[in-house]
């Protein structure tokens, strides 16, 4: 009986009412997803926010919640890495300034039709939908680009390609010289990269890193070694403008989830970037890469599926 | 809490016994009148006890009522291949939280048009759509919003769940779920003779967030911007400190 009794004082201790979700949840659960997604941050290097939202979201938090609590959690790990970026001079804050201007604009649009898709009643259908489109495409890229290179280093041949290639995006007006990234370039590309990231991460709940990235090294042709750095320079003012602008427009940000995940994201972060060296990058990707392409399949399923219930009821505060 | 209980029940009795309360009365108490939402919040479950003044087979209805406000009931349709939500039906009105418990069979204790006119019952709710609004098939809108309210436990019907004891005793359990809003809650006690209402008592209940956890919800609410930017720093701060921190270890 005391047992029983000390037992469930201590399940009880382990839930958590979440002020904003209004629920109870809990709390190791919501900490290890934290540390798990930490971990494959640290392991890969991008962030795990296009996995935490859809994996709250599976967890019953309303996925405006889910949205702006990731946003809020994701400033935790793009300080943490910056400041080891920055210490081996790995971050362009030229390139980063413009990218964050261009980002800013777009996570206060994103707000905005965040705002808009929530009045009309779409915005759930939205976020899952654009979740589906995404992480498909970057699970099957991520997918066939690790499955290539691993195929490719059994083989033992190594090819390097050009440092970057000229476009037509180069022939943009107002250029501007980045000295760091060794580009002269339009500001106009950087600028609408950014735009277009800040809305996804308004609307999302995402840093964006597994856009930005690419878009850096294949549209702007920036060196590798500053990419990662220099987008978690920009998603850290992403993130931050979002989580305000969210709080302010939607009152939507849980504090106590993000404090949850974030802790745990913190301790996955530093575990992960100890053990980079037991796994080969490729075979980590490669794992990465299945698990969005699951998670992605589980949201498509939802969406497509017939509906158990085709009503459903929205309670007003 | 049970011996209170106990406590109270000998004191009910006497108070019985003793004559010296009017006929026809019913008194009742909660163990808990007010249900605080505070961070280990998990649902509530209250005790509703008291004495009525009966004979034998009387019945007792219990029927608590949350606040009242808008329930917006959303269809979804399958538009090209996925099931996007695109009509809606608001509801005015509503109460947000409702239990109808009685001792036996509602049915058996009241006849339908009773029940109509009293108001008790699911469907005899009397729930306005929004005016202004044109509704096909009303019927099945109102069924959808009963089926969703039940199974999200927010609404209930616990038929058997009050227990009678000597004519002169009755208990009950209401159960607040995790999900439920805060407000004042109506707790309206019926005591029915030969399908007659022959006396009623209304106590109430207020749930409140209370703790840390009412202080965030207020301040996200009355202070957005200053609680968004709170959000910011503290997670630049643990981002800081955990680099802070790991650097060396």
């Amino acid at each position: 009986m005391y047992y029983h009794n000390l037992r469930n004082s201590i399940e009880n201790f382990m839930y958590i009412y979440l002020p904003i979700a209004e629920q109870p949840i809990h709390s190791l659960v919501i900490l290890s997803i934290g540390a798990f997604l930490g971990l494959i941050m640290g392991l890969v290097g991008v962030g795990g926010g296009f996995l935490l939202t859809p994996l709250m979201m599976f967890l019953g938090i309303p996925p405006p919640v889910a949205v702006a609590s990731v946003a809020n959690q994701l400033v935790a790990p793009s300080v943490s890495g910056v400041l080891s970026h920055w210490k081996r001079s790995n971050v362009d804050f030229k390139m980063g300034t413009v990218l964050l201007l261009g980002g800013i604009v777009g996570s206060s649009i994103g707000v905005i039709l965040f705002n808009f898709l929530g009045k009309i009643g779409q915005l759930d259908f939205v976020i899952k939908s654009s979740y589906v489109i995404f992480l498909t495409l970057i699970g099957t890229l991520m997918f066939s680009e690790s499955l290539r290179l691993i195929l490719r280093t059994r083989k033992g041949k190594v090819t390097r390609g050009k440092l970057h290639q000229h476009n037509w995006l180069h022939g943009l007006p107002f250029k501007i010289r980045f000295r760091k990234s060794k580009l002269y370039i339009s500001i106009l590309l950087p600028v609408l990269i950014g735009v277009i990231v800040g809305v996804l991460a308004a609307l999302m709940g995402i840093g964006g890193g597994f856009i930005i990235v690419p878009a850096m090294i294949y549209l702007l042709g920036m060196p590798t070694s500053l990419v990662v750095g220099t987008s978690l320079f920009q998603i850290i003012f992403v993130a931050a403008n979002t989580t305000i602008l969210q709080a302010s427009q939607n009152q939507t940000v849980d504090i106590v989830l993000a404090t949850i995940l974030l802790l745990g994201s913190v301790i996955g972060v530093q575990l992960g970037s100890r053990f980079t060296n037991i796994l080969r990058g490729e075979y980590l990707r490669l794992i990465l890469s299945s698990i969005i392409i699951l998670v992605s399949l589980k949201l498509l399923i939802d969406l497509v599926t017939v509906p158990t219930d085709l009503f459903s009821v929205i309670i007003s505060r | 809490m049970k011996f209170f209980f106990h406590i109270n029940l000998i004191f009910l009795v006497s108070i019985l016994t003793s004559n010296t309360f009017a006929q026809n009365q019913i008194v009742a108490d909660l163990s808990q009148e007010n249900v605080k939402i505070a961070t280990d919040f998990q649902g509530a479950k209250i005790l509703l006890f008291g004495a009525y003044d009966g004979k034998k087979g009387d019945d007792i209805i219990v029927i608590v009522t949350g606040p009242k406000g808008l329930v917006t009931v959303q269809k979804k349709e399958k538009i090209l291949g996925v099931w996007v939500n695109t009509k809606k039906v608001n509801y005015i009105n509503t109460p947000k939280y409702l239990s109808i418990s009685s001792n036996r069979k509602i049915d058996d204790i009241l006849n339908k048009k009773t029940q109509k006119i009293s108001e008790i019952g699911l469907n005899n709710l009397k729930i306005r759509i929004q005016p202004g609004i044109k509704v096909e098939n009303e019927g099945n809108w109102r069924q959808a919003l009963t089926r969703n309210m039940l199974k999200s436990n927010l609404w209930s019907i616990n038929e058997n769940s009050v227990t009678l004891n000597k004519d002169s005793l009755f208990r009950s359990y209401l159960e607040l779920p995790s999900n439920v809003t805060t407000g004042q809650f109506e707790v309206k006690i019926l005591h029915y003779r030969n399908s007659k209402l022959v006396s009623q008592q209304i106590n109430s209940i207020n749930v409140l967030k209370s703790g840390i956890s009412a202080e965030i919800y207020d301040i996200a609410q009355n202070y957005s911007t200053l609680y968004g930017i709170f959000a910011v720093l503290l997670a630049v701060l643990v981002g800081w400190g955990s680099n802070l921190i790991f650097r060396k270890v």
